[in-house]
């Protein structure tokens, strides 16, 4: 609710804030290397229309998720999640609707599947401004790269490692 | 001076307990086209943009740089730039001109021309090119459910209260944040309670909000917020680069997910650098883009009273709606905090997405009443409904709501107290009794519940995040129970992250599991007679209000 206090807050705050490189683009990854072919229109939603592409990581398809194996036991957490090649498999299709970013992310995301959940939040926190030097982050752009095989990711961190040095966002060693 | 009457009255309608601001263009406080907003320009060497917007690339912040090396698709970026930005806009409101063949146009602007075209239109213009532009066909609406309590009973039958009246799509946020675990799990129980496949999130500090994703209690974020403004951005502790790993993040764990931004933000934090609300909000929209996230919660959001303070701020809020959808991304499209004490007002401001129909109109309207509300209420709420689905039947717009019988929303009500109590029992989360299931059913707002024991609830919360418990736990205490059908649906939820169809654009999920998003339902709105219209059977659940007389039965 804006209200005439709230105004004046904001004024007061603008005018205290009154008296006051170099990185390429993530790599595009290997464009998919034509194991499959997909066709927006004809395949997807791939979970009704090539149900047969789609496995979780401990092979199994989607039609053996039910309620009965769960019931027994037969279906762990990691039985609901997402492959890295069902990730390439919808780059593909992001990338055959015009929809180049979102496919590059789709990359990124096939590229951290392996990572634990626990290695995935540091990163992130470490991503964020003032928490890292520009060597911690180098460190994990080739944790990325050589651990995990994650070129586009490591690319990103490298990039973030520059920019913030420029910026003057790295923590102070 | 002698008091006029008619001044007097006048001063006393709500309006006026609504604030009004002058511009001031120096600090910002300016709807759109401001003063100081950059001129358009772009300048390319060896596929490197190295002037933006009147800027030389050793001058760019690390916003300019992200967007200039991520979010413009630079094979057209000369040749758009140099088009006449009038002409432009009159293609993109022009009917005979194809979405498809804007988009390529539109995704090669800088931000300062994005602005600049939109500059040009009025909002029955921008209206005009919503309708067009937005990704999907069909429009949706999503819904706040939250309680002033963090009642996790309320929440669960609020939740399948509301899938029933047809939100497609739920956001729950907490009081108290160790309450988040039970929120979450009391809205998607709820939800899939009242109709399999809702789509269902708890707004949370952002690595909070990963951890319940990555447990299977929440089915796609939102609340990923990013700012116009260098400053203000790492002020939100984050910058491009983090947000940009975080969207790769929720994508590896097969999780849906878009970012928040809004106009006044920056102004409201102090740093707008004295351009205006829509040019740093546009940098907003291209950091989604090069951060390659499918969409965008935007139209002001949060603070909306500071573009409603200032001339022309609701159209800019419309204006930024158009942007997203412009660089076609998902726009889930605000309308989702109270702003104005007058009905008349709000009503207006929402008409601007509701008449031409949005990702989702709202983001979101309030399924509880005002006072349960903790985004700070929301446009509309829960004592709103009636009036909503008028103005659906009034002007045969589908706004995504229906109209419901009693009897059903208290049945339904009352199944999801007791799938949540079930699930408690199970789980070995402190008891939900039968009297806090029938308040619950019967319940308007949280004041109508008894109160639990906050202490025990928080505790227990508090070893259900750390403890290894995850959404098929869920599945198994329902299905134990004699819940199968919530089960599975909880379930066909989780199966969603594995086949990964949902990560697309302005993905929903119908009742029988399948995803509709713009890669198989795209907006191909051409003029009258195309795009979305409204089903015949579609029409008769809008007409059939439970209130209206029938003529044949007037004596």
């Amino acid at each position: 609710m804006m209200q005439e206090n709230l105004i004046e807050e904001i004024v007061r705050e603008v005018l205290k804030s009154l008296q006051t490189n170099q990185a390429s683009a993530p790599a595009c990854g290997a464009k998919a290397e034509g194991k499959t072919s997909l066709d927006p229109a004809r395949d997807y939603p791939l979970a009704t229309k090539r149900p047969e592409l789609v496995k979780t990581p401990t092979g199994k398809s989607l039609s053996e998720i039910t309620l009965e194996a769960v019931l027994k036991g037969d279906i762990t957490p990691q039985d609901v999640r997402i492959t890295p090649e069902t990730l390439e498999m919808q780059a593909e299709i992001a990338e055959k609707v015009g929809r180049h970013q979102f496919a590059r992310n789709l990359k990124r995301a096939a590229e951290l599947t392996h990572i634990p959940d626990q290695r995935i939040l540091e990163i992130y926190r470490a991503l964020r401004p003032y928490r890292s030097t520009k060597e911690e982050l180098l460190a994990i752009a080739d944790e990325l790269e050589q651990k995990y095989g994650a070129r586009m990711n490591a690319a990103l961190v490298r990039e973030a490692a520059e920019v913030y040095e420029r910026r003057g966002r790295l923590r102070s060693a | 001076m002698k008091r006029s009457k008619r001044f007097e009255v006048l001063e006393k309608r709500p309006v006026h307990q609504d604030g009004f601001v002058h511009e001031w263009a120096e600090v910002g406080l300016v709807a759109m086209n401001g003063p100081n907003d950059p001129k358009p320009s772009i300048k390319i060497e060896n596929g490197r943009v190295v002037e933006m917007d009147g800027k030389p690339r050793s001058e760019f912040d690390m916003i300019d740089q992200f967007i200039a090396d991520h979010a413009i698709n630079l094979e057209l970026a000369e040749k758009v730039a140099a088009m006449d930005s009038r002409e432009l806009a009159k293609m993109i409101v022009d009917v005979n001109v194809p979405r498809s063949e804007i988009v390529k146009l539109t995704t090669a602007m800088t931000p300062a021309k994005i602005c600049e075209v939109v500059g040009h239109m009025n909002v029955v213009e921008m209206m005009m090119a919503l309708q067009k532009m937005r990704a999907r066909k069909t429009p949706d609406i999503q819904c706040h459910v939250t309680s002033l309590t963090d009642n996790p009973v309320q929440i669960a039958a609020d939740a399948a209260e509301a899938a029933l009246r047809g939100f497609n799509e739920m956001e729950t946020t907490v009081g108290i944040v160790r309450y988040a675990p039970f929120n979450a799990m009391a809205l998607l129980i709820g939800s899939q309670t009242g109709r399999g496949g809702v789509l269902t999130q708890c707004a949370l500090e952002e690595a909070t909000e990963l951890q319940l994703g990555m447990k299977g209690f929440t089915a796609y974020a939102e609340t990923i917020s990013v700012y116009g403004t260098e400053n203000v951005f790492v002020d939100g502790d984050d910058t491009p680069w983090s947000k940009a790993f975080l969207a790769s993040a929720y994508a590896s764990r097969g999780l849906k997910m878009r970012f928040t931004s809004g106009t006044g933000s920056e102004v409201q934090m102090g740093y707008a650098e004295g351009k205006s609300m829509l040019y740093l909000e546009a940098r907003c929209v291209y950091i989604t883009k090069g951060a390659g996230v499918q969409g965008l919660q935007n139209g002001s959001i949060s603070c909306i009273g500071v573009p409603g303070a200032v001339p022309g701020g609701i159209r800019a809020v419309l204006a930024e709606n158009l942007i997203t959808t412009m660089l076609d991304l998902e726009v889930a499209s605000g309308n989702d905090q109270t702003f104005s004490h007058s009905d008349i007002r709000r009503t207006a401001r929402t008409m601007m997405q509701f008449l031409p129909g949005t990702d989702f109109i709202f983001s979101g309207y309030s399924a509880v009443p005002n006072y349960d509300n903790m985004f700070a209420g929301s446009n509309f709420d829960a004592e709103d409904y009636d009036d909503y689905l008028v103005l659906q039947r009034d002007l045969m717009v589908d706004g995504g709501l229906r109209p419901v019988s009693e009897e059903e929303v208290i049945a339904v009500r009352n199944k999801a107290a007791r799938a949540l109590q079930a699930v408690f029992k199970e789980l070995g989360l402190p008891p939900i009794t039968d009297e806090e299931v029938e308040a619950a059913t019967y319940a308007h707002g949280s004041k109508d519940l008894p109160p639990r024991n906050v202490v025990e609830d928080l505790k227990a919360a508090e070893e259900l995040f750390k403890g290894p418990a995850t959404g098929l736990d869920i599945v198994k205490a329902l299905a134990k129970n004699g819940f199968e059908d919530v089960a599975n649906n909880v379930l066909g939820m989780l199966k969603q992250r594995v086949s990964g169809d949902y990560l697309h654009t302005s993905s929903i999920i119908d009742k029988n599991f399948v995803v509709k998003s713009a890669v198989n339902d795209p907006n191909d709105y051409a003029g009258p007679g195309t795009g979305y219209r409204i089903s015949p059977e579609r029409w008769e659940e809008i007409k059939n209000i439970p209130w209206a007389m029938r003529p044949d039965q007037i004596g």
